[in-house]
């Protein structure tokens, strides 16, 4: 079946087997391989995007629920190699270790900011409770989401410090 | 923090090298590797634990379209030599073992076929088809079962299912008189649970495969010069009377690797010494089995008829987490290169999170009995402990779980006066996933030591903080060597983080607010537990575990570029897997230097560019082995710029310093030259000035000087810390919640505290994890495995993880680099912290805590609100 997308705002369409998922898509066939897969049934979030601004399980969605979407990945959240200000806060706060799950915390943080600029603490971690990190114990991961909510930067896009190569 | 400045970098949170990529969704990950025309794979794996394969057919998966070949055990086995264990241990058979089961399966998840396809879901799809004629057999899949006779026998030729079984004695006394002279004795049966290392990525490796035939093995390691080895052995270049032939008419590949095993041998002269103590119980285990000395020949004939170009080279890529399951090399990875040089073909295999789960590696499960011999008073005189450690079906290689038996009894004392010991040791066989090294894989010892303390205090009627203070190791009596024999140095502080804990937990205020709570109905409790681990402990620390074992283990090597540019460059045998090495090793080499973070960057991962070394990232070793040889082969090449830099300026050499990159008079830093200048003179005075002593690190193309160094850690080496826990159960639901959770530890000078606080928060979380919510479950009756998804296996999240609280203690010492590890403490300790906590809080209900997995349903079970 043939499906087109809007992703990170550029417009691609391909032909894909319809029991293929947004994820499979996203890393097979349009090479954005920041998107991970972590446990492919729907635990983890290490495989979370934006889809119509609102935070979805790319390996549980297929690409065909996805056809004619506004889709938002990792990689389109560095603009004129600035990191946005939800890697910025990561970077600042130690926030990951491997990193394997950070582009799904990430956009889970994302979506959850751009609906509510200023979401409650409990709020925060009941949204990120969808996304699963072996590696940190998630306080630096709060603290981080904590610096953006509590001080109103986040509206700002970037900061004054660049991504270096990012 | 800006990290494009120059200053003191060591002891600063400087943000992470690695972001740069990591966050913007950069990294590459071995699945993130595409190459063109690449293959993939899929396994059939056994659904059953024990059983006798009687045919596999493989007829209907070949004619799904798009399937290129489907292999089966036999297949695999015709391509590759058996996986022959074997560590140096007295009282050990290992089994050796192909790639893929051929005639019997052990576990559910054993490897039966492989399936190569255009892409994963065809492979997938076809592998579905392959039909496998299983006869089952009697599983075990307890310890329990393991010690019955009447089970079968998982590996035939043990004649049971117990593989190993040591006894060792330490200390002056009989330890029997010891216990029959003592006033009190207390024993006690402890059982810890499996559980499983989990990482957020799973296992896989892109075997590339190129135009010449040159083979790179893309592969998630921990180490990636003992993998590249292992595989070299076990995937031979051709077939063995081919091998044979050649190393008759083309001796240049064995006279290589004769020389550079030479060099191994000159660079590490306690090997020759470490062969005479591993030497005879080698050939012993030879003899019992002649059929592995053989099998063993065959793979070094293959590896040694190979020449340096045709052997496969391994490129690591980011890794996303591993805590010590990626140590082990995988039986899937061997067949997967085996395959892709017989399809001459690039293929992948990247394995999904239910095999992660039922093959990728599981943790602990030992059954210990453990006695301690008292003095009224609390003073301990001797222990005796009885461990059996359930290894699963299949031996991890290099490192298989009766080793990690003599890490148990060589910690075990922890940082206690112990006089006088007997340690039993056993390791038997069971139809489950294979044991590998998860994180601290000795901690048991913490954990029923920890629990015997406050079985102790009660039964002498003590305190629990009194107990320990009586036989804490007081800092006045070191350096003093462990019952066990490592040397304890005068930075082993495990009773001051014990008296700061205390203090801090107001242990004194406690009684009262427990029983203040325990009047409103709340069930609250505290625990605390101390330990210190060899983080890397002392250089003779692995001779103590397996005679022999610290040559092999060897110092810690790095090199060291200034290249034309003004960079510097780090060249390391460690693989970063999360740790964070490349902001540390440079915050380390920038400060000795006196160049900025960015200037430098390392290199990793790649046997073609990185110096030779078999534990990668490891065993909490990185911050004193990698920091200590960095700071080491920063201040060689700092001298040797000096030398140089002396010409240019025209001062005396020991006038100079280097700051911010640039060399100038100390005091005149206006009138310096950079490092890119320094670089170009060592090429206007000849091609061989850059080159370091030894001749063994040459100039390559880009560099002006290369220095090579080695460290072997120095004294002591130990890290440690004191836990203490507070939990509050709800008496309905059995769920335990943690309000408080505090960690007071010594590991040395922080090179960067916020990576070293992210350690062990995120060591303290999985040590919840495993008390409260992870169990890799095998059905006792069938064998069946019964943690298959995340929804079985319940990794915690940050709902279920609480805030905690750190305070580092440090001891200074005339030492250079003062750096100890960090990333196992945490796990070792939580487990026994959380559960003293939890027997506190059930005291009331006469409960005596012996297990370690305590969900609310065993929980309510416990304190007898519900029946069993």
């Amino acid at each position: 079946m043939r499906i087109e997308l809007t992703v990170n705002g550029v417009d691609s369409a391909c032909e894909v087997e319809p029991r293929l998922t947004l994820a499979e898509v996203l890393r097979d066939e349009l090479g954005l391989t920041g998107t991970h897969l972590g446990c492919e049934h729907g635990v983890c979030g290490a495989c979370t995007v934006i889809v119509d601004g609102r935070a979805a399980r790319s390996c549980l969605l297929l690409a065909g629920q996805a056809d004619g979407s506004v889709v938002e990945t990792i990689e389109g959240l560095v603009t004129d190699g600035r990191f946005h200000p939800v890697q910025e806060a990561m970077r600042d706060h130690h926030g990951f270790q491997c990193a394997f799950c950070a582009p799904g915390f990430i956009m889970t943080t994302k979506a959850l900011l751009d609906a509510d600029p200023y979401p409650t603490m409990v709020t925060v971690r009941e949204e990120l409770s969808g996304n699963l990190c072996r590696c940190t114990g998630y306080a630096s991961i709060l603290a981080a989401v904590e610096s953006l909510v509590t001080r109103p930067t986040v509206a700002n896009a970037g900061t004054d410090e660049s991504a270096d190569d990012a | 923090m800006r990290e494009g400045l120059a200053g003191r970098f060591v002891g600063a949170s400087v943000r992470r090298v690695e972001d740069a990529r990591l966050l913007a969704g950069r990294g590459r990950f071995v699945d993130d590797i595409q190459l063109p025309g690449l293959l993939h794979a899929a396994f059939v794996r056994s659904p059953h634990p024990h059983a006798a394969i009687r045919s596999v057919d493989v007829a209907a998966a070949r004619r799904v379209a798009g399937v290129e070949a489907v292999f089966t055990g036999a297949d695999i086995a015709e391509l590759s030599n058996p996986y022959v264990p074997m560590m140096a241990l007295p009282g050990l058979y290992e089994p050796s073992f192909h790639a893929l089961a051929i005639d019997r399966v052990r576990h559910v998840g054993d490897p039966v076929a492989v399936v190569i396809a255009a892409s994963r879901r065809v492979a997938e799809d076809a592998a579905g088809l392959v039909e496998v004629d299983y006869e089952p057999l009697a599983a075990v899949a307890t310890i329990g079962q393991a010690l019955e006779s009447s089970r079968p026998a998982i590996w035939p030729k043990a004649g049971s299912n117990v593989l190993f079984t040591a006894t060792q004695t330490y200390g002056d006394a009989e330890i029997d008189a010891v216990f029959a002279d003592a006033d009190r004795v207390v024993t006690e049966r402890f059982r810890q649970h499996r559980i499983a290392n989990q990482p957020m990525e799973t296992r896989g490796i892109v075997v590339e495969v190129g135009d010449d035939g040159r083979v790179v093995l893309h592969a998630a390691t921990q180490s990636a010069h003992a993998y590249k080895w292992l595989q070299s052995m076990l995937v031979p270049r051709r077939r063995l009377r081919d091998s044979v032939r050649d190393l008759v008419e083309n001796r240049t590949p064995l006279k290589k690797f004769l020389r550079g095993a030479k060099d191994f041998l000159s660079a590490n002269p306690g090997l020759k010494d470490a062969n005479k103590a591993t030497g005879p119980t080698m050939l012993r285990q030879m003899l019992a089995d002649p059929a592995r000395a053989l099998q063993m020949q065959r793979s070094m004939i293959g590896m040694l008829a190979t020449d340096t170009d045709e052997r496969a080279e391994v490129r690591v890529p980011d890794i996303g987490g591993a805590f010590g399951s990626k140590t082990t090399v995988p039986r899937e990875d061997i067949a997967i290169h085996a395959v892709a040089r017989h399809l001459g073909r690039s293929v992948k295999w990247i394995e999904d999170r239910n095999e992660n789960l039922m093959s990728g590696g599981h943790g602990r499960e030992e059954q210990v009995e453990l006695s301690f011999a008292l003095r009224t008073d609390g003073t301990l005189l001797g222990i005796k402990a009885a461990i059996t450690l359930d290894a699963g079906a299949y031996p991890g290689v290099p490192f298989s779980a009766p080793m990690f038996t003599a890490m148990i009894k060589v910690m075990i004392p922890g940082p206690y006066r112990v006089p006088a010991m007997r340690f039993d040791s056993r390791a038997v066989a069971s139809n489950k996933g294979t044991y590998v090294p998860y994180r601290g894989p000795w901690a048991v010892e913490t954990w029923v030591r920890e629990r015997m303390w406050d079985v102790c205090a009660d039964a002498l009627g003590i305190g629990r903080d009194e107990i320990r203070l009586r036989n804490l190791i007081d800092p006045a009596e070191l350096p003093t060597p462990m019952l066990t024999g490592p040397m304890l140095d005068v930075r082993m502080s495990a009773k001051r983080t014990f008296t700061e804990a205390m203090a801090r937990a107001d242990l004194a205020g406690w009684p009262a607010a427990q029983a203040a709570a325990q009047a409103e109905g709340r069930w609250v409790g505290l625990g605390f537990a101390t330990y210190h681990e060899p983080a890397p402990g002392p250089p003779d620390y692995f001779d103590h575990v397996m005679p022999g074992m610290g040559a092999m283990v060897g110092g810690e090597p790095a090199q060291m570029t200034l290249n034309d540019d003004g960079n510097i460059t780090i060249y390391t045998q460690q693989v970063p897997h999360g740790q964070s090495h490349e902001t540390t090793m440079a915050q380390v080499a920038a400060d000795r230097l006196g160049v900025p973070i960015d200037a430098i960057t390392m290199v990793w991962g790649d046997t073609t560019r990185t110096p030779f070394g078999l534990l990668g990232t490891g065993g909490s070793r990185a911050a004193g082995m990698a920091g200590g040889v960095v700071t080491k082969a920063a201040g060689e090449l700092r001298e040797r710029i000096l030398d140089v830099a002396a010409g240019l300026i025209e001062a005396a050499r020991e006038d100079l310093t280097i700051s911010n990159g640039q060399v100038h008079v100390v005091g005149v830093p206006a009138r310096g030259i950079g490092l890119a200048e320094v670089a170009a003179e060592v090429h206007r005075r000849g091609p061989s000035s850059g080159a370091g002593a030894g001749g063994e690190a040459r100039i390559r193309p880009g560099e002006a000087i290369r220095v090579s160094c080695s460290f072997d850690g120095g004294v002591g080496g130990w890290s440690q810390a004191t836990h203490v826990c507070w939990v509050e159960i709800d008496p309905d639901t059995g769920v335990v919640s943690i309000p408080r959770y505090l960690v007071v530890e010594d590991c040395g000078e922080l090179i960067n505290p916020a990576i070293v606080d992210g350690q062990v928060r995120g060591g303290v979380a999985q040590g919840i994890g495993q008390v409260l919510y992870e169990r890799a479950a095998y059905d006792v009756e069938t064998g069946q495995f019964r943690a298959g998804t995340f929804m079985d296996y319940l990794i915690p999240t940050c709902m279920e993880i609480p805030p905690i609280e750190i305070h580092h203690v440090f001891t200074p010492a005339e030492v250079e680099a003062n750096y100890r590890g960090v990333g196992e403490g945490g796990m070792i300790a939580a487990p026994a912290a959380l559960t003293n906590a939890i027997e506190d809080a059930l005291r009331h209900r006469g409960v005596r805590i012996t297990e370690s997995y305590l969900p609310p349903s065993r929980i309510l079970e416990l304190a007898g609100v519900t029946t069993t």
